[in-house]
């Protein structure tokens, strides 16, 4: 974990509402925004609650661009068959869309999806377990 | 040509044996057997993944669906990459993270219920073996068609590897042969369309161009090893030798008109350059339709082609999600993020092995068109090297060919028995080694019997429709299960079963041949279109009526299930 991370003001009243249960002292490295998650209280469940949000948005969004590449191709042909008749270089436009080209657009996606996501966590992460931290609470 | 085929098959199913047989060793404890005691790197993972994803329906059913019904059927290929980047994005690394071994296990543990349980077990039996049957159907007609020995012998064969092999040595020793699998599958379909594509050189590329009835390119003889029905789009100056419309023919010659003709089994037909490759009716492509045209309606004869090609995107595409032994392989990951990077480079290697089954179809399409009559449009894939390339290189690469097409029989098959087999044991008996060494070589029987009775289904459709009923019943459960805290166990029941069983039976009505026209064609045919749909709503609505089933301590498995293991470790 980098050690010179400076906090943004943003997550003070995330640490602020923790409140201090005896059954804490069990827990040796306690965090703040950590123990609301665990402990389930109210503003550990929005703070759930909205990464969960975050993490799906992000899903969706990227299904959705999928299906629109490539579920829509049936629908155009049937509205303008004339796509269907298209050839480029002797072959048929349906053969290199079916055949190849929906592929590249599919990793692509993926690729997206993946890096988007990791820098989600490590937002999320830097939030509720921030690098700096008082040594004790 | 058949030696060396049978060479190349024996010398594949050795190895795999080996290969697996190294399980034996390592293979100790029933953790090690069921998830390789998770230490699979994402490289490793992947090829292994990817290995036992492409099966019979990869390798030999979508090269001959697209060369008998049209272009069209790539919607299967493009549909099974595209599950596993939906896979990516709704399941893979939530999965991992909650932990389980099986999909019946996640669904026991996300809501708590034993009931549940014994609901998914079942419903893993049933993908499974829908699953296992074209394999098996695979390996008896590429046996059939290299050595001529019955079906029922290929279908045996592959029966009694693959189970003796995965009670022996369990999924250790699976994983490494399944990565072993993916390049041999790659290599034994690569390898080939690229030397074709080469060797036939550049042709005008007549019979692709759209609304054209294909033509022979040169004087081609045409063998029927059985009785064939088939129409020519035009009149055509023929050589007969064998029992043509009644008639008997010692290679004379004989005009044929442009209507319909019945040819005996064995006769043999010469075509002259430019002639009409005639149509045979049990392959005809449906209603009309060009074989450019971008519509699949396998399955549905013909009847509303827009309909019947969202069937197959809908199962292709959410049925990834629900296929229990392909699940299973994302508990051997690491983490949640080695999960996603198993799972996108699972889409770059299935993106790379499907580029080729279009080539295959492509070069058939133009240089054999003769293969439209053979019966079977699985055979393609098998009879396409020795056609375009006689001689000592077309049978070296029909060689690779079938040795690649065991393979996707050997690595498939392999993986479903250990999820069957791991399910019947895991869920249903007292767990332990012995018992899922019993519980494969049983579940391996059955589906053997059960793959005797299904010989006139095309492999592809018949995966289809297992991918329709994971589909209509585990993916729901997984993807409500992952990002929906409200379902409850009397949901997610209620969705499975009436989603999966009203899919199963729509299916089961169209093999026995229950509607084979206008729309109960296509909502029995391709059922996806309705019964995802119905799972979805059934699940969501029992669901809400149900609310104070959902577990007390639904909102901690969410978040375990999604967050980063390095905060979940903490939290």
């Amino acid at each position: 974990m980098p050690a010179d991370g400076s906090d943004p003001p943003a997550k003070e009243p995330v640490r602020q509402l923790v409140v201090w249960r005896p059954d804490d002292v069990l827990v040796q490295h306690d965090v703040p925004g950590l123990g609301d998650l665990r402990d389930d209280t109210k503003h550990g469940r929005l703070l759930g609650k909205s990464y969960l949000r975050a993490q799906l948005g992000l899903s969706l969004m990227c299904l959705t661009i999928a299906l629109a590449v490539t579920a829509s191709f049936p629908v155009i042909a049937a509205v303008a068959p004339a796509v269907t008749r298209v050839t480029v270089g002797g072959l048929p436009l349906t053969l290199i869309v079916l055949g190849f080209a929906f592929y590249p657009v599919l990793l692509l996606i993926g690729w997206f999806y993946n890096r988007q996501a990791r820098q989600l966590e490590a937002r999320f992460t830097e939030l509720v377990d921030p690098p700096r931290r008082p040594p004790d609470a | 040509m058949p030696d060396a085929s049978v060479g190349a098959i024996a010398f594949i199913t050795l190895v795999t044996i080996m290969v697996g047989a190294r399980g034996i060793r390592v293979a100790r404890t029933p953790d090690d057997f069921m998830v390789a005691a998770r230490q699979v790197q994402p490289a490793l993972n992947a090829a292994a993944i990817s290995g036992e994803y492409l099966s019979a329906a990869s390798f030999l059913g979508i090269a001959g669906l697209v060369v008998a019904q049209g272009v069209g059927a790539l919607w299967y290929s493009v549909g099974y990459t595209a599950g596993y980047l939906v896979l990516l994005l709704l399941v893979a690394a939530p999965l991992r993270r909650f932990g389980a071994y099986t999909i019946p296990d996640f669904a026991a543990g996300r809501l708590g219920s034993r009931g549940l349980r014994q609901t998914a077990t079942a419903l893993v039996l049933v993908i499974g073996w829908f699953y296992l049957l074209p394999q098996m159907k695979g390996a008896g007609i590429t046996l059939q068609w290299i050595t001529g020995t019955p079906y029922w012998v290929g279908v045996a064969t592959l029966g009694v590897v693959v189970s003796c092999n995965i009670a022996m040595g369990g999924m250790k020793g699976i994983t490494f042969v399944q990565c072993f699998q993916y390049w041999t599958k790659l290599c034994a379909i690569g390898i080939p369309a690229l030397v074709l594509l080469i060797a036939t050189g550049h042709h005008p590329a007549r019979n692709l161009a759209p609304d054209h009835a294909p033509v022979f390119a040169s004087a081609t003889t045409v063998s029927l090893p059985q009785a064939t029905d088939f129409t020519l789009t035009r009149p055509a100056q023929v050589t007969v030798a064998g029992q043509l419309d009644g008639h008997q023919y010692r290679n004379q010659r004989a005009r044929l008109c442009a209507c319909r003709h019945e040819a005996a089994a064995g006769t043999r037909i010469g075509f002259s350059a430019g002639a009409p490759v005639p149509v045979s009716l049990a392959m005809a492509p449906s209603s009309a339709q060009s074989w450019d045209s971008p519509f699949l309606t396998a399955g549905t004869n013909g009847a509303h082609p827009l309909a019947a090609t969202y069937g197959v995107i809908i199962a292709t595409f959410f049925g990834a999600i629900g296929l229990p032994h392909i699940l299973v392989r994302f508990y051997t990951n690491p983490d949640g993020e080695a999960a996603r990077r198993t799972t996108l480079i699972v889409v770059l290697l299935l993106s790379t092995f499907y580029l080729f089954p279009a080539v295959l179809a492509v070069l058939a399409r133009l240089h054999a068109p003769q293969l439209y009559l053979s019966s079977d449009s699985d055979n393609v894939v098998l009879a396409l090297p020795s056609l375009l390339l006689p001689g000592l290189p077309g049978e070296l690469l029909a060689a690779l060919v079938a040795a690649g097409a065991f393979a996707a029989f050997l690595s498939t098959s392999s993986g479903l028995l250990v999820s069957v087999a791991g399910a019947l044991s895991h869920d249903l008996m007292h767990r332990g080694v012995t018992s899922f060494r019993w519980c494969a070589i049983a579940a391996g029987a059955v589906a053997t019997a059960a793959a005797l009775l299904i010989g006139r289904f095309s492999v592809a459709l018949l995966v289809g429709w297992a991918f329709a009923i994971a589909a209509s019943s585990f993916c729901p459960l997984m993807v409500l299960g992952i990002w929906w805290r409200r379902l409850t166990r009397f949901g997610a029941a209620a969705g499975i079963v009436v989603g999966g069983i009203s899919c199963l039976a729509a299916i089961l009505a169209t093999m026995l041949g229950a509607a084979d026209s206008g729309w109960s064609a296509v909502l029995l045919g391709q059922p996806a279109i309705w019964t995802v749909p119905l799972a979805f709503t059934v699940m969501v609505v029992v669901s809400l009526l149900t609310q104070r089933a959902v577990p007390a301590n639904a909102g901690q498995v969410m978040l375990r299930m999604h967050l980063p293991e390095a905060l979940s470790r903490q939290a």
